[in-house]
């Protein structure tokens, strides 16, 4: 008890150097960002921009179709963050609380599938889109989040309905309740926190996903805000200023995300490691 | 009594199950069939796919050198950013944990990095080490060094992509600290009490306890690590020459660039087995190292 207001100073001292260090990436992206041409490529580099020039931003918005891709990308967050949390809630459900036979094998399989290196089977599977016909279109990025949410996301959700107390269900299941009604009435409430964590790294997931843009959007109407950065870097090599202003307009979202939900990012991902 | 005959509802299970099994075979079980079926043929997605048996591996094996740059690359940069990563979060966290001011605002700040898109990550650090007017360079001509065209020499590319990387590893620091913050105070006095010092609380109480996490991290570290694509993709395309060609940007580049669909399905197979014998290996070596509280 005594000892609870001592703080460990060199700890602290370290942790600040190093934290401040972490940022300064970003901070440095910004401070680019704010620049005009001439600054930039000042060398020695200036620390900051004599005059923060915002209009930066608006030109940037002329270079390529911001809105578009924020609209493109969008379009597939907001159904994959539905399509994960139903499916994965669903499945978590019968795991959590229904008997039924193979049910042991079938949740080591689910949980097998999170070491599933992706990477090796994107041929087949862009095969698959392909012969469906449906390369450049969405759905090669909307659809799998419905397919079970990743075995991930059911573990985490079947993890939090066991901490909650069986005699809540059952004592409505024994009143005639259906069990679609228990978990959409009485459990879903109750486990919210962990369908925000869910929804949150979902979204951001797909934010930030490069390789299934790149795989299944060609045509540039199509692309998502990572993939049309990731062009525009290629197009516009050397145009750094508007290079991190774009950045600075693609990250700021996720980064906006992060700030507002950091409680469920931090317990979402602690809880992953811890019960594993 | 109640509980067997109101919760013994498979065909529910089964119902509630049905994406989850529509995407285990869909999504893992046939295109793992699919892949190795492909690795067999020739096929550039214009005309049908050519079965030619083992020619895509003797190919690979004898002919291809891409191959062997892949193998070298991949294990560089999993091996680095793994053993790097590793230690760097877990210094961190071990420095989060002690009692400091704002550790919410600390955790946050390193955590940070992690939601940043690989995109974002590449074109920052990418400006960073810009061979001119980058920071990086400026440094070196304050400490009295000479520039280094970090990502366009091969010594340099491949650690300047690795330091990058170690960057936005957050999540593993705030999985580290979660564990720290679950090692029970009182073992840690009892050491003390004893006479133990810090290395004694470390070596006996913090790390075997743990052991858990810290396997659970190297794991996921090691798989997600032998599947690198975005450095390379948006900042070296592999080069320079081949240094940083990662196994995962080879399949995408045979593939999708130059149409090798069976070569590409080739190299998958044998990232795959690689993957595959390295995660039951790591079981089986540290599986009798754990060490778990109570049960």
């Amino acid at each position: 008890m005594k000892a609870t207001t001592k703080y460990n100073i060199p700890a602290a001292l370290i942790v600040a150097a190093l934290g401040l260090l972490s940022l300064f990436p970003l901070f440095w992206m910004v401070r680019s960002s704010l620049m005009s041409n001439l600054e930039i490529f000042r060398y020695p580099p200036l620390l900051l921009p004599t005059k923060w020039r915002f209009d930066n931003y608006a030109k940037a918005f002329t270079l390529l179709p911001f809105h578009r891709y924020f609209l493109n990308t969008l379009i597939i967050a907001i159904p994959a963050v539905f399509g994960v949390l139903t499916t994965s809630s669903m499945a978590a459900y019968a795991f959590a609380r229904l008997e039924f036979p193979g049910k042991n094998l079938i949740f080591s399989l689910v949980i097998a599938s999170m070491l599933m290196p992706m990477a090796c089977t994107i041929i087949p599977i862009f095969a698959g889109w392909a012969s469906l016909g449906l390369i450049d279109t969405f759905l090669p990025l909307i659809i799998p989040p419905f397919l079970g949410g990743g075995g991930v996301n059911i573990f985490l959700t079947r993890q939090f309905l066991r901490t909650i107390p069986r005699e809540l269900d059952e004592a409505a299941l024994i009143d005639g309740a259906s069990h679609v009604r228990v978990m959409t009435a009485i459990l879903l409430p109750l486990i919210k926190p962990v369908l925000i964590t869910i929804g949150l790294f979902t979204f951001v997931y797909n934010w930030n996903d490069l390789m299934g843009p790149i795989l299944y959007l060609n045509s540039s109407d199509n692309n998502t805000i990572s993939q049309g950065l990731a062009n525009f870097r290629s197009g516009f090599g050397t145009d750094y200023r508007a290079i991190m202003a774009i950045t600075t307009l693609t990250i700021s979202p996720v980064v906006a995300v992060f700030l507002v939900g950091q409680k469920y990012f931090v317990e979402g991902i602690a809880l992953s490691g811890l019960k594993a | 009594m109640h509980r067997n005959s109101l919760n013994r509802r498979p065909g529910l299970a089964f119902a509630l199950l049905l994406p989850s099994f529509i995407g285990l075979i869909f999504y893992t079980l046939l295109p793992l069939i699919g892949v190795v079926g492909y690795s067999l043929t020739s096929w550039d997605m214009l005309s049908p796919p050519v079965f030619i048996g083992l020619e895509n591996y003797r190919n690979i094996l004898t002919d291809d050198f891409f191959f062997g740059y892949a193998v070298g690359a991949t294990l560089y940069f999993a091996v680095g950013a793994t053993a790097l990563g590793m230690v760097w979060s877990f210094l961190i966290a071990l420095l989060l944990n002690q009692r400091i001011p704002a550790r919410g605002f600390w955790r946050a700040t390193f955590y940070l990095p992690y939601v940043i898109p690989i995109i974002g990550t590449t074109i920052i650090w990418g400006w960073m080490y810009q061979s001119s007017f980058g920071l990086f360079n400026f440094l070196m001509n304050k400490m009295g060094f000479d520039k280094v065209d970090w990502l366009g020499k091969n010594a340099t590319a491949m650690p300047s992509i690795i330091v990058m990387t170690i960057w936005g590893i957050g999540n593993l620091i705030v999985i580290f600290l979660a564990g720290l913050q679950g090692v029970p105070r009182t073992y840690l006095e009892a050491v003390e009490i004893d006479g133990g010092n810090v290395w004694h609380k470390f070596a006996h109480i913090t790390l075997p306890l743990m052991s858990p996490i810290i396997f659970y991290n190297f794991l996921m570290s090691v798989v997600a690590n032998l599947q690198s694509f975005g450095p390379a993709f948006v900042l070296t395309q592999g080069g320079p020459n081949s240094s940083t060609l990662t196994m995962v940007y080879l399949i995408w580049r045979e593939g999708f660039q130059r149409n090798r669909m069976g070569h590409a399905s080739a190299l998958s197979v044998i990232l795959f087995a690689f993957i595959g014998l390295l995660t039951v290996l790591i079981f089986r070596f540290t599986g009798s190292r754990q060490f778990f509280e109570g049960d």
